[in-house]
């Protein structure tokens, strides 16, 4: 009997370093990401996505590097070749999790990349894009906060391109404080929950 | 029994623990260290990055036979199958990936208008902001070098070839009729609103073997995959209005619209040279159906278009002008499928069918003719590897033609044919780095009317000289079955035949491109006839001949100066022909020798406006006077038009639009017409060919309704 116990604490022991490799290697990849190796950490998530298959996690933070990358590059040949591969990493974690609102709030995010680094090649065709895809993540979860918060920063910034107010959209961002209070902790591990740090830059068009 | 547990758990710890060095270097093929490229084991946590030096190094608790997997952006993905063990100072070498952004395309001879911003010279939004075109097309890709300036026809002149060279396609399925019924002088337009459409491919010479039938020069029109939202557009403009809708489903989406045009109101108020007694008048609908499968999209365009009109045309030799009459009836469907049927095969497929229908009066004389044709095609591609595709394919043309003439002058004319043809081609697409790729094709076609079978072969190559330049060159036999005028008459004929010699230079650099092309086209078996126009009782031979030389030049740029996106075309061209009732190779009317066109567009942000102005010149235009004793030697006055247009966006989703044409007033003239008899000098009187209007005005107003607020349409503009 004690062997037997012995034998199934081992196991439990066994399944738990492997839910715990999923878990340090994501961290690492996080770390990596801190510590300014974007790259270092997009071939981890990469390497992570492959090995856990059917998990749409480890892809969706490999092309949210690759975007948050491009948004801050110069160099036209790096953002386009980013955002391609983000493109597809996006695709693949669609494979895996239809009709999620996180997806469609990340690949609003590319759209806007392409439109923020060549408006007059990009603006009119991905700004469409950009909208519906906000429309689609505020359909699936209308109170993501994500979806909420960067949604009204678009149409801010769509509002003072047009010469209109944007304070129009301040209760949106109300609205997102709110929904990121009431955000609680997913069951699943690493579940996008960021952008809560964001609020104040957005509200500075409130001012 | 408590130490054999021990015993068990400290060794099967220890096997876990157990680990292996994984180490090496990843270099290009020229041994240039690759840094960033990711190493792992395939389905494993295990791995690393290459360092500055392209070496890594990572452990791995892996034993037995693994795959190594090293991937870098841009470059082809290897996998490496051996023992862990095995896997220390390895040395990898990876090789590009031919399918990435800045590899070699094969462009010689094309115009791609697409979302891809590197390989396109223009965007899908350019082709219809253009000042001067009005929604159309056609009118923009005119802008483009190796276009002739052929204002008064208004459809595609090619590097001396006339308008019936240029075939169009529609998701790779032939239109027969692209342009909407005219007469002489009065221009033409494309017939499909440039909405439906999302990617262009211009070639002016040198095409693929999935094409032919035209001598000269293809447009490949793709629709729209997938509409990004619903919308409603309503367009209200001086000469008509229109309306579309696009509604989404899941998998599948339909896109409607309806345009009518009603000239009269707008003629009552512009001057007219023509005499018209009824108007253009047209009534054009469309639809399109998209239905996404697991691995493939089904795409079913449909078009109907009704338009007449009744003018008398100026006429030298009738005092009183001729009358003529026209009533036009088109139907055009399109059947597209293209999916995977996996292990790296690809098939398109599809099926167009056209119904041609007119009733043409001409003075005394009432023609009524009646045009099906259809297009059938098979398309198969095989990915061997990243550098090596084969596609074949096999289609058949179906085209049968009736006509009725009556006249009180002459018994009633019949005419009829059925001009079948099947044709198979197969095409090679290969690179052998990333900076040189060959494309080789072969296309044989068997024509049933005229009873003949002809091979054409295809070569493209391309070779990238620096990072931002490349070089190619395109050669190809192109055969023409005769036309519909003449087919009326007589089948014993053969194709006529063209070769192109082209050769490419491309320099594109952050926001400016300059394409420079130069061309040989040489003409054989042009068809002759010995009566003024093709009749029942002309002589029809093969015996025409001709070519055309020339350079092609495009420079644009839209970095320089903020806001403001240019273009300048430049062709030269050098062509002679003998065909038709030439009594010798001369200048055809349609070709002058320059041809310049200054395309700009500039946004003014504070005024929420896009300004475009466009500037076309086209040298003097050859011309027989019967006074002179060279046959076509004369040449008409330069040709001059500048046009503007101001698109101002009220809101995100209405704008107000106002061109005007040739504001300059430039008197042009295309040709002159020359009485049959000459007057009591002895000298033969004539009278210019001059546009209908030297100008026009359209202002219009387009509105777009849909939920997200943001979509407009300076697309379709």
């Amino acid at each position: 009997m004690k062997t037997l116990l012995i034998i199934a604490t081992f196991l439990a022991g066994l399944i738990a370093s492997s839910q715990s490799n999923y878990e340090k290697g994501m961290t690492k990849a996080f770390e990596l990401w801190e510590n300014k190796n974007p790259d270092q950490a997009i071939n981890l998530f990469e390497r992570i996505a492959r090995a856990e298959k059917e998990n749409w996690i480890p892809f969706y933070y490999a092309a949210r590097v690759h975007i948050n990358t491009a948004f801050d590059s110069k160099d036209a040949d790096e953002i386009e070749s980013r955002l391609k591969k983000a493109q597809e990493y996006l695709n693949e974690a669609k494979t895996f999790s239809k009709n999620n609102a996180e997806i469609s709030i990340m690949e609003a995010m590319l759209n806007m990349a392409y439109v923020a680094y060549n408006p007059s090649v990009y603006g009119m065709t991905h700004s469409a894009k950009v909208e519906e895809l906000y429309l689609q993540a505020k359909t699936l979860e209308p109170e993501n906060p994500r979806a909420t918060l960067y949604h009204a920063e678009w149409k801010m910034g769509g509002a003072k391109y047009w010469g209109k107010d944007p304070k129009a959209f301040c209760p949106e961002i109300e609205k997102a404080i709110l929904y990121f209070e009431k955000q609680s902790n997913h069951e699943t591990p690493f579940y996008p929950t960021w952008g809560k740090d964001q609020i104040a830059r957005v509200q500075q068009n409130c001012k | 029994m408590r130490s054999i547990c021990t015993l068990l758990f400290i060794m099967l710890q220890s096997s876990i623990i157990a680990q292996t060095e994984i180490s090496g270097t990843i270099t290009d093929t020229k041994g240039i260290p690759i840094i960033g490229a990711n190493i792992y084991l395939d389905g494993t946590y295990d791995g690393g990055t290459s360092n500055d030096n392209g070496s890594f190094t990572f452990s791995t608790s892996e034993i037995g036979v693994q795959t190594l997997v090293i991937s870098f952006l841009s470059f082809e993905t290897l996998y490496l199958s051996k023992e862990v063990e095995a896997m220390t100072h390895l040395k990898i070498v990876l090789k590009e990936d031919v399918n990435s952004l800045d590899s070699v395309i094969l462009n010689a001879g094309t115009f791609a208008a697409g979302d891809n911003s590197k390989a396109s010279v223009l965007t899908p939004l350019d082709i219809v902001t253009t000042a001067g075109s009005a929604g159309d097309y056609i009118a923009a890709l005119q802008t483009l070098p190796g276009t002739s300036n052929v204002s008064e026809d208004g459809r595609l002149f090619v590097r001396g070839g006339d308008a019936s060279e240029t075939n169009v396609y529609i998701d790779g399925l032939q239109v027969f009729q692209p342009f909407t019924a005219r007469t002489d002088n009065i221009p033409t337009r494309g017939r499909f609103s440039s909405f439906l459409f999302e990617g262009t491919n211009f070639s002016t010479g040198g095409y693929s073997a999935e094409y032919g039938d035209a001598l000269s020069s293809v447009l490949l029109l793709n629709t729209i995959d997938e509409p990004d939202q619903e919308t409603t557009d309503l367009q209200f403009i001086n000469v008509g209005l229109g309306g579309g809708h696009t509604k989404k489903w899941e998998n599948n989406s339909l896109s409607v619209n309806a345009f009518y045009v009603n000239v009269k109101p707008y003629q009552n108020i512009i001057e007219q040279r023509v005499d018209w007694i009824k108007p253009y008048e047209s009534l054009a609908g469309e639809a399109v159906f998209r239905q996404q499968f697991d691995s493939g999209l089904l795409k079913v365009y449909g078009g109907l278009n009704y338009a007449d009109f009744e003018l008398v045309q100026e006429d030298i030799n009738v005092p009183d002008g001729i009358n003529f009459g026209l009533a036009n009836r088109n139907l055009y469907l399109n059947a597209s499928y293209k999916g995977s049927l996996g292990k790296d095969w690809d098939i398109t497929t599809g099926a167009s069918f056209a119904n041609d229908h007119n009733k043409i009066n001409i003075a005394t004389t009432d023609v009524d003719n009646d045009e099906n044709s259809a297009h059938i095609k098979l398309k198969l591609r095989k990915r061997f590897s990243n550098r090596f595709k084969l596609s074949i394919g096999a289609e058949q043309f179906l085209v049968n033609f009736n006509e009725t003439a009556e006249s009180p002058d002459f018994d009633t004319f019949r005419s009829s044919f059925d001009n079948n043809s099947t044709a198979i081609f197969t095409e090679a697409n290969i690179f052998f780095s990333k900076k040189l790729a060959l494309q080789l094709g072969v296309r044989g076609v068997q024509n049933t009317l005229i009873e003949d079978t002809k091979i054409s072969p295809r070569a493209s190559l391309a070779y990238k000289t620096s990072s931002k330049s490349q070089i190619s060159m395109a050669y190809g036999d192109f055969y023409q079955a005769p036309q519909q005028e003449v087919l009326k008459y007589t089948s014993i004929l053969e194709p006529e035949k063209s070769s192109h010699y082209i050769f490419n230079y491309l320099y594109q650099n952050n926001g400016r491109t300059l394409r420079a092309e130069g061309y040989y086209k040489k003409y054989h078996d042009l068809i002759k006839f010995d009566t003024e126009m093709p009749q029942f009782n002309s002589d029809f031979t093969n015996n025409g001949s001709g070519y055309a030389a020339g350079v092609d030049l495009f420079w644009r740029d839209s970095k320089s100066i903020k806001n403001l996106d240019y273009w300048v075309s430049y062709s030269y061209l050098d062509t002679e022909r003998d065909y038709r009732n030439f009594p010798d190779s001369a200048t055809p009317n349609f070709a002058a020798t320059h041809t310049l066109s200054l395309v700009t567009k500039y946004w003014v942000e504070d005024w929420k406006s896009l300004l475009s102005a466009t500037y076309n010149f086209g040298s003097g235009r050859p011309y027989n006077d019967p006074n002179e004793s060279v046959f076509q030697n004369q040449k008409t006055r330069t040709f001059n038009s500048l046009n503007l247009s101001w698109a101002y966006l009220i809101s995100p989703q209405k704008i107000l639009y106002f061109s005007v044409t040739n504001v300059l007033d430039f008197n042009n003239v295309f040709n002159y017409q020359y009485s049959n008899t000459p007057n009591m000098n002895g000298e033969f009187a004539r009278q210019a060919i001059r546009p209908n209007v030297d100008q026009s005005v359209i202002l219009g107003f387009f509105w777009t309704i849909s939920d997200n607020k943001t979509d407009n349409q300076l697309n379709d503009l």
